[in-house]
This record gives structure tokens, sequence and C-alpha cells, in this order.
């Protein structure tokens, strides 16, 4: 019995019912695969990145279950065949992955998203002061280096 | 002069996720994966970002995984 972690783009224009729904049947197939539910989470409706089955958006389900191995290629032909997942990616996890993904779970869209929120836009303001000094200084060791070749053929 | 801005740039060579210590690299946490993305979609050498050798290979897995589900886009058109 491994960790599985199934992240599935549902069609956005779905009721809450509707999402209520899909997540049942997914649920069922889960366990007649051998597996169990330990955790759903909605993530909402948000922007993809690109389009997917001409859809712009999608209400993302993110779902942390157990299965038998050999059920998950069953289970992923079940997403498959599912039309209103317009995507989905299951990855197993491992005990100290599976441990961290169920204990960030519940406060998951509280607590861990506003530091590494925060964390992110001290990230960006530093790296913008960063990268131009790195790229500058890149730019200058490339001409250096480049220089050296002359001189070197030039000896030769 | 370039000795100078040498070492400027090589004393800011320090791996982000070792100082926040973080064990893993979430690949849903778009935030977090945005600033080592380019603009164009490319993943940031650690040459650049400054990350080590370790979470820069987490990090591949991570942009990798988000791209797959729609998080990240494989690549920008300009």
């Amino acid at each position: 019995m491994n960790s599985y972690q199934s992240i599935l783009i549902l069609k956005p224009d779905l009721e809450e019912a509707q999402v209520a729904q899909a997540l049942e049947k997914i649920g069922a197939d889960i366990v007649k695969f051998k597996g169990e539910i330990v955790k759903a989470e909605h993530w909402g409706k948000k922007r993809l990145a690109y389009k997917v089955k001409k859809n712009r958006f999608g209400y993302y389900l993110n779902i942390l279950h157990t299965s038998d191995p050999a059920g998950i290629v069953d289970l992923e032909n079940e997403y498959r065949l599912f039309d209103q997942i317009v995507k989905y990616m299951t990855i197993r996890l491992d005990a100290g992955e599976w441990e961290a993904a169920l204990g960030a779970g519940g406060e998951e869209g509280a607590e861990t998203d506003k530091p590494s929120e925060e964390a992110g836009k001290e990230k960006s303001s530093e790296e913008a002061g960063k990268e131009k000094p790195a790229e500058a200084a890149k730019a200058e060791t490339e001409e250096k280096t480049e220089t050296e070749e002359k001189t070197e053929t030039q000896q030769a | 002069m370039t000795t100078l801005k040498r070492r400027a740039f090589l004393t800011q060579k320090i791996c982000r996720f070792c100082t926040d210590k973080m064990v893993r690299i979430p690949f849903h946490d778009v935030k977090l994966l945005k600033p080592l993305v380019s603009e164009r979609g490319k993943i940031v050498p650690s040459r650049i970002s400054g990350n080590c050798a370790k979470h820069q290979r987490q990090l591949t897995r991570a942009v990798k995984r988000a791209r797959n589900i729609a998080l990240l886009p494989f690549s920008v058109e300009s």
C-alpha cells in the first residue's frame, strides 16, 4: 500500500454541489482500487498557466490517498474517462512527503500560504537588487575569460 | 575593479532554501517558484540564483510538476 497525491483539475463552470458529487465519485473509484481518501482539499478555481481543453480556468482538487500500486493505472483510466476532469496528475509520496503533506494540509490555505507569500515578496525584491549586479559580474567575467583566451592565442 | 565586483557576486551566492531551512520544495507553491523561473518560463540556473545543488534538483522537479498541472507555463511566447 503506497501513499499517493492526486491533483485533479475540474471544469471551471461546475457548481459547488457538482464538485462535491465529483469528489464522491472519485472517492468511490479510489475505494474500488483498494485505496482510501485520507484527505481532500479544495484549492478552488484558479487561472491555468496554459489552455487545457480550451479552458482558461480550472477547479483544483488535491486528494491525498492510499492505493494498491497496481490500481493506479486503472484509477488514472477512471480519471481519463470522467468527463468533468480536465487534467490530472498522480504522484507517489514517500513517508516524509506524506507526513509533510498531511501536516501542512489543514491549515495550508490559512497558515503556510501567508509566510511563503511574504517570503516570496522579500525574495523578489532582494532578487531585483541581486540579479543586476550578478548579471553584470557574469558578463564581466565572460569578457575577462575571452580576453584571456585572446592573449593566450596571441602568445601561442 | 573586476575582482571587487566578482567578490560581491560570489558573496551573494547563498541558497535561499538552505537559509529558510526548507527540507522540501512544494510544487504547488507558485509564489515560491515564480522568482526561480525566467520570464519565458525557463528554470533559472543555480549559477544565477545561487541555489545549492541539492535544492536545485528539488526545484527542477517541483517546477516540472507544476508545469504538468498547469500551475506554471511550459513556455511563454513573447
